[in-house]
């Protein structure tokens, strides 16, 4: 797959604030990439930086390959925190100050504004929008001219359940038809529904890297308990079958390693002379895993 | 490019702060010039109304509506720091504009606004000229008209100070009471400090309202009276004399490319969030 973004060592402080320190990250063409993490750890500065908003202090990083230009941002549609338009002009004459920028046609307009369901107020001062509606203009005017590339930092901030549904579809269908989607978002399931790679960013400190499927998998986790935990540990230890031994309360709590099922612990401890009387199944939830994995080293 | 000035149109036309001050402006500048005949029935002998007469309406128009031009950096001033609350130069960058394009777009702005304060001094001129004349030939009515040139000048290197407080600062009443303070009380009390220096007329407000000065008046009341008694030495030390004239017209030229270069500076460095 192609390259699309390469992010090489980025760093940005805000006087003593750190906001993202010494970030790597490769993105290809085609991916729905997911850049998560709680409040305050990097995402907007991140986003800023690669769309000329505001300047690195370190690092550097490529569009298409090639050292960033005024020129790249055209074929890319961003949309970064909340959307800011005049607000004494009416959303047309708004998206047409877009159109000029991005050199398209202005036939475009009518498309994204029907898409975004604001086409009644189109003739509106983007001042009296709501808060909703801004947001939902801020994702029209990134959707103009069909771009390959979307940049999107927290789309659903301020949406009602509704809107936070439909932008979800609005976003997978553009997933859908090969686009790029690049989406900062704290909230892991709206990452989990709509990207296939991950990005987790704490601190400013890129912790964790890869697909989503990997990344955030579930887990597989047993309680099991026997006459003689400390012996049932040590076997189960050096049987490959498990990849972590907790105590909890008188009982083991396994994380199963991929593919292994409880049926074969418990076989495993019955050639052992062990009998289990107690098993349960603890399935970990992804949140719990997303709090667990920003939580670590804090 | 054209593109960029069809964006500020639709920015500027659209923005009703913009229109008003701009219809202020024109209130004003008709003020300022109907007062001149009012004022002349008040005094005897001299009228003031000769004023009026080419070639030398051209001069005499040009000194008296040059403190407009600062309502003019006024504007810019406002539409500048209007996008930083706005936050819409962050929105345009996002969208793919440079950050010379941020300043090539205000830059046009101000040459627009420019050209439309020249033109209103021209035709104004003109119109003065043609009622007030008693002799019409094409050379009398057109000599002097190199004063707009220096008219334009006058009006965008004035704004440019305007577009620069306004990216330093970015606030828009801090902007505003910043360049007024730099014109009112900066200007002139460095000028009277430096009363007794040649330096005070490379002050950079002094070498702009010296592109349109005062009007030879005593020359040109004499010549109405037709004496023939050449100008005495005297008469002509009453005319604040100054840098010659290039040397003044390449001064405005060097103070307008630093502090454009200033802006440039500014842009590339803002963070636009
Ligand atoms: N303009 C600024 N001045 C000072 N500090 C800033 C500024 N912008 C961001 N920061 C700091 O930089 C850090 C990262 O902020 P950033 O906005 O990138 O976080 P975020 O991941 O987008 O958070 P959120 O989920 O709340 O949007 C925070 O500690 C924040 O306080
Ligand atoms: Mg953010």
């Amino acid at each position: 797959m192609k390259e699309l973004l390469s992010i090489e060592g980025l760093s940005k402080s805000y006087k003593s604030i750190r906001a993202i320190h010494n970030l790597h990250l490769l993105i290809s063409e085609g991916q729905s990439f997911g850049i998560l993490g709680p409040n305050g750890s990097g995402k907007t500065t991140t986003l800023s930086i690669i769309t000329g908003i505001i300047r690195q202090d370190s690092g550097s990083f490529k569009w298409f390959g090639e050292e960033p230009v005024s020129e790249h941002r055209k074929s890319i549609g961003s949309l970064i925190e909340s959307p800011h338009f005049y607000p004494y002009l009416n959303l047309e004459k708004n998206l047409r100050i877009i159109c000029d920028i991005k050199g398209i046609s202005y036939k475009d307009i009518p498309r994204v504004l029907e898409m975004s369901r604001l086409i009644q107020r189109r003739k509106s001062r983007f001042s009296t929008l709501s808060l909703g509606m801004k947001q939902r203009l801020g994702l029209a005017a990134a959707m103009l001219g069909d771009p390959q590339v979307l940049v999107l930092d927290e789309p659903t901030n301020g949406l009602d359940p509704e809107g936070i549904a439909e932008v979800r579809e609005l976003v997978n269908n553009q997933v859908g038809i090969g686009k790029t989607l690049i989406l900062a978002s704290h909230i892991l399931s709206e990452v989990e529904k709509i990207c296939s790679h991950v990005a987790i960013l704490k601190k400013g400190e890129l912790l964790a890297n890869g697909p989503v499927r990997e990344l955030l998998a579930e887990d597989e986790i047993i309680e099991v308990s026997c006459r003689d935990n400390q012996l049932l540990k040590r076997k189960l230890g050096s049987s490959g079958l498990v990849s972590e031994i907790e105590e909890e309360n008188g009982v083991l709590v396994l994380t199963l390693k991929e593919r292994v099922t409880a049926h074969e612990i418990n076989a495993f401890a019955f050639s052992c002379n062990l009998v289990l009387h107690h098993m349960l199944s603890r399935k970990r939830s992804l949140e719990s895993q997303f709090l667990e994995l920003v939580k670590e080293e804090s | 490019m054209r593109k960029l000035l069809h964006t500020e149109q639709i920015k500027l036309f659209n923005y009703n702060p913009f229109r008003i001050t701009i219809a202020l402006y024109l209130v004003a500048f008709t003020l300022g010039i109907l007062i001149y005949p009012a004022i002349d029935k008040e005094i005897p002998v001299i009228s003031l109304s000769d004023l009026f007469r080419f070639p030398d309406v051209w001069l005499f128009l040009a000194w008296i509506t040059e403190p407009y031009n600062a309502v003019l950096a006024l504007v810019v001033i406002m539409i500048t720091t209007k996008e930083f609350s706005d936050h819409t130069f962050k929105t345009q960058v996002v969208f793919g504009l440079s950050r010379t394009d941020l300043l090539l777009q205000k830059l046009l702005s101000i040459a627009f606004l420019s050209l439309f304060a020249m033109l209103l001094v021209g035709l104004t001129s003109l119109a003065l000229g043609l009622i007030y004349s008693y002799k019409l030939t094409l050379k009398i009515a057109l000599e002097n008209t190199w004063i707009l040139g220096k008219y334009l000048l006058a009006a965008f290197s004035y704004m440019t100070i305007g577009l620069m407080v306004a990216l330093l600062i970015k606030n828009t009443a801090l902007s505003l009471i910043t360049f007024l303070a730099l014109r009112v009380f900066v200007d002139p009390v460095l000028w009277l400090l430096l009363r007794n220096h040649e330096i005070r007329w490379y002050l950079p407000f002094r070498t702009i309202t010296r592109l349109t000065p005062v009007p030879d008046l005593i020359e040109i009341f004499q010549r109405k009276m037709n004496s023939a008694e050449p100008i005495d030495e005297a008469t002509m030390d009453i005319l604040p004399k100054g840098l010659p004239e290039w040397l003044n017209v390449l001064m405005v030229i060097l103070y307008t490319s630093l502090v454009i270069y200033g802006c440039y500076r500014l842009l590339q460095r803002r963070r636009f969030t």
